[in-house]
């Protein structure tokens, strides 16, 4: 029961938080409503048992990806014109897509023979402390580890670049 | 019934796609643009994560983890987009920069 209580209560607030990153028009206000959306979906990894997870979420979306997304909006200021969402022809065709993906997700949720899917949750063994996330990442999939650590060198090599070129620009004019 | 299925955890994750994708569609300023893809990517973890809850395996919990990475870098590089284009132009509308359009 409680279970059901704390995840009503993580999803009606991810979805609340979500509908308001798509719809508020002021940048700044989209990027706290994130926050709540982040925050939620943490918890519903604590929920799935899964809190090494949990705490990166925290820790790198609503710590560092959302102070960036601030950074980048204090950076630009009132001075940057944000543009007015496409409306019109372009929602009527958001409208339609997702109304379509949802239909064809709801047909495949209720028709799925996976094992699970519809059955109450088993106890499970420790598969989300940092020991299981550690111990898999660097037996079974080092390969993906080491490829991340790639992509992230050139991130950002590759933001350091764009950065020096626009101040580059900028100053020979 | 004292637990939630694990289609309960597919519909939010559904759900967040949906309002995801319905923003990529819709929004023209890039700042706004990218924080729709986060809410796309998160909805991807609630699924991965539930998986691995309730096939008992930590695999999924390592693709959301590497998903999390991915889009720390995918980030990095749209902010830093972002910065380069309005320094230049003054003019963020992802409509008006088709200079790369082939």
């Amino acid at each position: 029961m409680g279970e059901q209580i704390a995840f009503g209560v993580l999803a009606a607030g991810a979805l609340a938080c979500g509908v308001l990153v798509v719809t508020l028009s002021n940048a700044f206000r989209a990027t706290v409503a994130l926050i709540g959306t982040l925050l939620s979906v943490a918890g519903i990894f604590l929920l799935l048992s899964a809190p090494f997870v949990a705490f990166v979420q925290v820790i790198v979306y609503a710590g560092a990806i959302v102070t960036l997304f601030l950074f980048v909006l204090a950076y630009l200021g009132p001075r940057a014109m944000l543009p007015e969402d496409r409306l019109a022809r372009f929602q009527v065709f958001g409208w339609i897509v997702v109304l379509v993906l949802l239909w064809q997700g709801i047909v495949v949720v209720l028709s799925t023979q996976l094992p699970g899917v519809r059955s109450e949750p088993k106890p499970v063994g420790d598969i989300g402390s940092p020991q299981a996330i550690g111990d898999s990442f660097l037996r079974d999939h080092l390969l993906p580890f080491e490829a991340t650590s790639l992509v992230l060198l050139v991130a950002a090599v590759g933001a350091v670049l764009l950065a020096k070129r626009a101040v580059l620009r900028e100053r020979g004019r | 019934m004292s637990g939630v299925p694990l289609s309960g955890y597919l519909g939010v994750s559904g759900a967040l796609f949906l309002l995801g994708l319905y923003g990529v569609i819709t929004r023209r300023n890039p700042l706004l643009l990218l924080l729709a893809v986060e809410l796309l990517l998160n909805g991807a973890n609630v699924a991965l994560v539930g998986f691995s809850r309730y096939w008992n395996n930590t695999d999924g919990q390592i693709f959301a983890l590497v998903v999390m990475v991915v889009a720390a870098a995918e980030v990095v590089i749209g902010l830093g987009l972002v910065v380069a284009v309005f320094r230049q132009r003054m003019n963020l509308d992802v409509d008006e920069l088709s200079t790369l359009k082939g």
